[in-house]
């Protein structure tokens, strides 16, 4: 396959001849067919269908073509990915994909021998099937949600697939990488994390671009399936350049006494807007979702969270931090319902916006929808600039003012950092925050 | 910097209508008032939104939403709630078509 593939030559991709083009080249069970056709239904319709304002007024995606992106045929196997986290730890298993292509796969044979499964969804499916069957956007992400959803639905290309059987718990961390190679490259990457009952693991994640001039488009969903008192942490590094299209579902699912862990690292793309729902559903069940995002130049970056409360003795806590700069947007609307029964819950969520100059913006819509009466839900939003007496103060004791901003915005996310409690994560989102500054390596 | 593309013919676009565009990835309107054509950045300065079926005036355009007034040849906004300016871009009327450029 040529490098570059020529818009010219490139069919519409999405239409229904593409479509059937597409599911000849998958080969999968008939169950998996008959739900992208499903998914592809849902998605014709889902066209001709505003999207839901209330999600959407804020994101511009007038200039969004979806005629300009074409699922890659095949990856270059030696396509080079440059990433933030592949070489900082020792991982108990990796799962690569790169243009939509599965180019790598390795679990320690520890875990293999404990039932662990960790592969690619579309070689897993195959073998698999009866295991995700019952998961695969079933309970999670539900194709019929919007257009996005059923896009991905129709046309999901592969992902990452991590099964943790009951009472296991993977000690070390397990890695994922999403690449784009080409330049128009779509990639439909599914994450799929099922933990069975007690069962442990941690899962760290990172999306990137081989070139900072390739322009890419990224339909992806994760769904996160915790079983009762499982335990799990994901972590999502969104490292595209600032040309690729980012759109997710992602949905984690927390029965009893689970607890969950969630966080975001929003630092690539051109426009991302996440729809990110977090649903308590078993009497004790927790989770903690943590946001870092840094927009510069003309990125929009923006999230819709969700934190949904369904059982009593429930407990969310959501803590996002944005830093804009030049002409960037962060938007960040969220949401904690709590149902009539899921009395005693305890749900938070704050966001944060620190504004480095004039031409940013940063819109921070919390709410609340509470049918419960027995509750504590608080929220908050704050959004301001960098102190000129702070930034002083930095530099008469002989800081840069590149410096000076460097501390102020480190100091900025420590919170979140501080509730990151896997070390590289931390370091690698301060090493990436630095590039974007124009200050590290 | 861009070159002039062409982005509709003069016959496409009766007076006093308008056409969404594309500037350089940019949503943007062109926007016929008499024999002259227009082409601004299609988001209010003041909210962030689209200003596409905002009324037209006076070679000005009111957005939608909040009464923000903007002036077709500058972007200059012409009351409040606006404070910014929205980009306009450089227009072309020749063979029967219209071209545009963002400035340079």
């Amino acid at each position: 396959m040529s490098a570059t593939l020529s818009s010219a030559t490139r069919p519409a991709s999405f239409d229904a001849a593409s479509f059937e083009q597409f599911l000849k080249t998958r080969r999968e069970p008939e169950w998996v067919t008959g739900l992208r056709r499903h998914a592809f239904e849902a998605y014709r319709e889902s066209l001709v269908t505003e999207l839901d304002p209330e999600e959407w007024k804020r994101v511009d995606i007038r200039a969004f073509r979806s005629d300009k992106f074409a699922i890659p045929a095949a990856a270059h196997s030696s396509t080079a990915m440059e990433t933030l986290l592949a070489d900082r730890a020792e991982f108990a298993g990796a799962v690569s994909h790169v243009d939509t292509n599965c180019t790598r796969t390795t679990l320690a044979d520890k875990w293999v021998a404990r039932g662990v499964l960790f592969g690619s969804l579309t070689d897993l499916i195959q073998t698999h099937g009866d295991v995700l069957k019952p998961h695969l956007m079933t309970r999670g992400v539900k194709p019929e949600s919007d257009r996005f959803s059923a896009w991905h639905a129709a046309f999901w290309t592969g992902g990452t697939v991590l099964y943790v059987p009951r009472n296991v718990e993977v000690t070390e961390p397990l890695y994922s990488l999403i690449g784009l190679g080409t330049d128009g490259a779509a990639d439909f990457s599914h994450t799929l994390i099922i933990l069975e009952e007690g069962a442990s693991a941690t899962l760290l994640e990172e999306t990137t671009s081989a070139s900072p001039e390739h322009a890419g488009l990224h339909v992806g969903a994760v769904e996160l399936l915790l079983a009762s008192g499982s335990n799990l942490r994901y972590v999502q590094l969104q490292n595209w350049n600032d040309k690729v299209w980012h759109f997710a579902h992602q949905v984690g699912r927390v029965e009893a006494d689970a607890y969950l862990q969630w966080t975001v690292g929003g630092l690539g793309s051109r426009l991302a807007h996440i729809h990110q729902d977090v649903f308590l559903d078993g009497r004790g069940a927790s989770a903690e979702v943590n946001g870092v995002t840094f927009a510069t130049e003309k990125q929009l970056i923006s999230y819709y969270t969700q934190q949904t409360h369904n059982a009593p003795n429930t407990r969310s806590d959501l803590l996002y931090k944005d830093v804009v700069r030049d002409k960037a947007r962060c938007i960040w609307r969220g949401m904690i319902k709590v149902a009539k029964d899921a009395q005693r819950t305890d749900g938070y969520q704050r966001n944060d916006g620190l504004i480095l100059s004039d031409t940013c913006r940063v819109d921070a819509i919390p709410g609340l929808e509470i049918e419960a009466d027995d509750v504590r839900c608080t929220h908050g939003a704050t959004c301001g600039r960098v102190d000129e007496e702070q930034l002083f103060y930095c530099m008469c004791r002989g800081l840069t003012r590149g410096e000076a901003m460097h501390v102020i915005v480190e100091g900025f996310f420590q919170r979140v950092y501080d509730r990151i409690p896997v070390e590289i994560v931390r370091e690698t989102l301060g090493h990436a925050v630095e590039r974007k500054l124009g200050i590290g390596e | 910097m861009s070159d002039f593309e062409r982005v509709a013919t003069v016959s496409e676009i009766a007076p006093g209508g308008r056409l969404s565009i594309l500037v350089d990835e940019i949503p943007s309107l062109l926007i016929r008032v008499g024999d002259d054509f227009f082409a601004i950045e299609d988001v209010c300065s003041h909210d962030g939104q689209p200003l596409t079926n905002g009324p037209l005036r006076d070679c000005s355009i009111t957005c939608p939403r909040h009464g923000a007034r903007f002036d077709l040849r500058t972007g200059q906004p012409l009351c409040m709630p606006a404070t910014e300016p929205i980009s306009t871009f450089e227009v072309q009327v020749r063979d029967g078509g219209v071209y545009v450029r963002p400035r340079p």
